[in-house]
């Protein structure tokens, strides 16, 4: 009898412990014990005024739960009127529906998603919100995501483009900040900046731009105009962000655990896949969560901490500088002592740092190969058009019109066309078409002042003497003035370079102000770069003239 | 030889149009600076070191850069005294080409002012065939507009050019818009000649 009412009892115990961890495992039963408890706690009397409540619980106390949502993010967050619709308005109408509550929408833009959970105004947030590192420690984000974006580049459907290859030595144009920017720039492209992302359909439209790069959330609802679609396609995509729903990171314990569980719900039972569908956005990313939340080892109440289950946030952090602390501190010693905020985001993090220098230098070969470039093609054509033979001076004379003809931006983009039909494309054949392109258009020019010199010599001397290297040199001393003209002015030429894709130093801070801060000051420190440059450059051509004007007057 | 849009011709012309209209703007701004520039500078003193620092800085930097400088210095909605006053990219390029033409207008004008001192009308006349040259530089130098998305010339040049599959089909257009360029710029140097021979002839008869 004892023996038997031991087995009694053992079984039940085995039925109970059997039968609890199935329970306690779903997160059904987990959100379901999570909501029960919390509707509890809210109806116990004075519980809602007490201080320091969870989020969730005065969810319940209210009735309602505040929702921070866009109003001008086509087919994620639109209003019009009184109507608001979108992906993520409908989310947050299902979250709502589940907890029994209703969503009381506060209108949030990217800049004020988070001040306002901070502040307590919303007690959600679902605004196309990429999940990166540096916003974890700003935010509780929810797990699993509820959408990702990726950068796409589109352009007309005539373009070939398949892969970043196809990009290098093109122009896109992105918006500043944009995280991706980084990724493009180091597949030798180059940006044009915007401030807002939807002036880029405009010129996409307009012919400003071939190519353009932006979220897919963003050209999804373009996507859905006939006339688009039919002229512009996606080329290819990168930089997959996961879009997290966020609460704030205190006072919101029980609230992020229970959206945790309930978006693992909403991606097994495929209720974003169904709210996706109605809003006419892309659907992708959603399949592939609903096939791993239907997975066994993430259909659990810890799934959500499961990392084979959840997608890591995108590492935002870039490597700092050994001395980006005294950069700051010089910073912010400026702005104390003189009012102006200077900022210096080349000095701060290493991939600025290292563009901004390899920038400088790239600047300073280009320089240099410009002037010597410049110098001996003025020589070889002033040699040509000082010749005697008719076949050597006019094919040397129809080239200085043509090059005279040609304004430097042309110039410059027919010189990358040679050179990347000749050599695939890298900075050094970039850096090398600018220097051929600048030392023909400003030696043709210098060449063609020898040339002029050449004939009054020849002249003085009262005919055409057979021309000799003393006369020659002669001819170069006395063009002196104008030789150092073109020397300074293909100097100042230099900056056009990044035009055809040349990594220097304008090119450089370009992609640097393109992920970072501190455009005015970049931009400033770039001027009085050039300007020095451009000084130095006179300086020593000066030096040039006066050695070759006394050369002139001795050997007079 | 893939075919050129029917558009291409029509649409350069009219970008060409806007290389005039930045080089015209361009200059209209640079007289007014560069005269300033030019009586500071013969009134001396410290006025006129401040002018020939000024002029020199000018002359020193790039037009490229100083475009890329005030594209990104001024903000896209700047205001002053609640008038919207952010330029747009077509004035960007002409103010852009401002420190170069202000410093050509002072070096020439200052040159003027001293023949016009000297008892030489005339001499201080050929300012207005240098003034003719520069404004045909600054057309050419115009398309670095290209760059920050201006529709100028060479921009309709580089879209169409985009289109095309071969380097030979590219040469076309490139050829096209060297011919349209040089035209106009040759054209321009004949007019300054004319005028240069005019103010000579001119010279002679007041001999």
């Amino acid at each position: 009898m004892a023996l038997r009412r031991v087995l009694f009892v053992a079984f039940v115990w085995f039925v109970a412990l059997a039968g609890l961890p199935a329970r306690a495992d779903t997160p059904d039963a987990a959100l379901a014990k999570l909501i029960d408890e919390a509707k509890a706690a809210a109806v116990v009397p004075g519980a809602c005024e007490q201080p320091g409540l969870d989020r969730l619980v005065r969810i319940f106390c209210d009735g309602r739960i505040r929702v921070g949502v866009r109003e001008y993010y086509p087919l994620f967050g639109t209003r019009e009127g009184q109507v608001r619709s979108g992906y993520d308005v409908d989310v947050a109408r299902e979250i709502a529906k589940h907890l029994g509550v209703e969503p009381a929408f506060t209108r949030v833009n990217a800049a004020s998603r988070i001040p306002l959970l901070a502040d307590d105004k919303i007690d959600l947030t679902i605004a196309t919100m990429g999940h990166n590192t540096q916003r974890d420690t700003q935010v509780r984000f929810i797990r699993p995501h509820y959408y990702r974006s990726e950068t796409i580049i589109v352009g007309p459907k005539g373009l070939a483009i398949k892969d970043w290859p196809d990009v290098a030595s093109r122009t896109i144009c992105v918006t500043i900040g944009n995280g991706s920017n980084a990724q493009i720039v180091s597949h030798n492209a180059r940006l044009m900046l915007f401030d807002e992302a939807g002036v880029l359909p405009d010129r996409l439209r307009d012919e400003t731009c071939a190519l353009v790069a932006q979220d897919d959330s963003f050209f999804d609802f373009y996507f859905t105009e006939p006339a688009f679609a039919q002229a512009y396609d996606r080329k290819f995509g990168f930089a997959q962000l996961p879009w997290g729903m966020a609460v704030a990171l205190t006072g919101s314990d029980r609230l992020a655990r229970a959206l945790d569980l309930m978006s693992q719900i909403f991606h097994r039972d495929g209720v974003f896949l169904d709210v996706a569908k109605q809003n006419r956005i892309g659907l992708g990313f959603l399949e592939l969560q609903r096939a791993v939340w239907n997975r066994s080892e993430c259909n659990t109440d810890t799934g959500a901490a499961n990392p084979a289950c959840v997608l890591p946030a995108l590492s935002a952090v870039l490597e700092p500088t050994r001395f980006a602390p005294q950069v700051a501190a010089f910073e912010a010693w400026l702005e104390k002592h003189t009012g102006i905020a200077v900022q210096l985001p080349m000095f701060k993090t290493m991939p600025a740092w290292q563009l901004f220098r390899a920038g400088i230098i790239n600047s300073l070969i280009l320089v240099a190969g410009a002037l010597v470039a410049t110098l001996l093609f003025a020589l070889v054509l002033g040699a040509l058009q000082s010749s005697r033979s008719f076949l050597l001076r006019w094919p040397a004379r129809a080239l200085t019109i043509v090059l005279q003809s040609s304004p430097v931006v042309l110039t410059l983009v027919i010189s990358a066309a040679v050179a990347l039909a000749l050599f695939p494309y890298s900075s050094a054949v970039a850096i090398g078409a600018a220097i051929v392109a600048l030392g023909l258009m400003n030696g043709a020019n210098a060449g063609q002042a020898i040339g002029e010199a050449m004939h009054t010599l020849r002249t003085e001397r009262g005919g055409p003497p057979v021309p000799t290297v003393d006369l020659f040199g002669r001819a170069v001393s006395r063009s002196a003035t104008q030789i150092v003209s073109f020397l300074v002015n293909a100097a100042k030429g230099t900056p056009i370079a990044s035009f055809i894709g040349a990594p220097e130093l304008l090119s450089a801070l370009t992609d640097i102000t393109s992920f970072a801060s501190g455009r005015a000051s970049t931009y400033s420190l770039l001027l009085v770069f050039y300007v020095c440059v451009v000084i130095v450059v006179v300086w020593l051509c000066d030096r040039l003239r006066i050695w070759l004007e006394r050369r002139q007057m001795v050997t007079a | 030889m893939s075919r050129i849009s029917p558009d291409f011709v029509p649409q350069l012309l009219a970008g060409m149009v806007v290389n005039f209209e930045i080089a015209a703007i361009a200059l209209l701004i640079g007289l007014a600076v560069g005269g300033l520039l030019t009586l500071a500078k013969l009134a001396g003193g410290v006025r006129g070191a401040v002018a020939t620092t000024l002029i020199g800085l000018m002359r020193a930097a790039p037009t490229f850069v100083v475009m890329f400088f005030l594209l990104n210095i001024i903000p896209s909605d700047a205001t002053l005294f609640g008038v919207h006053v952010a330029p747009s990219g077509i004035m960007t390029v002409a103010l852009s080409l401002v420190p170069y033409a202000a410093a050509y207008v002072a070096d020439n004008g200052s040159e003027a002012l001293r023949q016009l001192r000297d008892g030489s009308p005339l001499g201080a006349l050929l300012f207005l065939p240098n003034v003719t040259r520069a404004f045909f530089v600054l057309v050419m130098s115009s398309s670095a507009g290209a760059a920050i998305g201006v529709p100028e010339g060479i921009a309709v040049i580089l879209r169409e050019a985009e289109l095309m599959p071969t380097l030979g089909d590219k040469m076309v257009l490139f050829a096209i818009g060297i011919l349209c360029f040089g035209v106009t710029l040759q054209a321009g140097f004949a007019l300054m000649r004319l005028l240069q021979r005019h103010l000579g002839r001119l010279a002679l008869r007041a001999r």
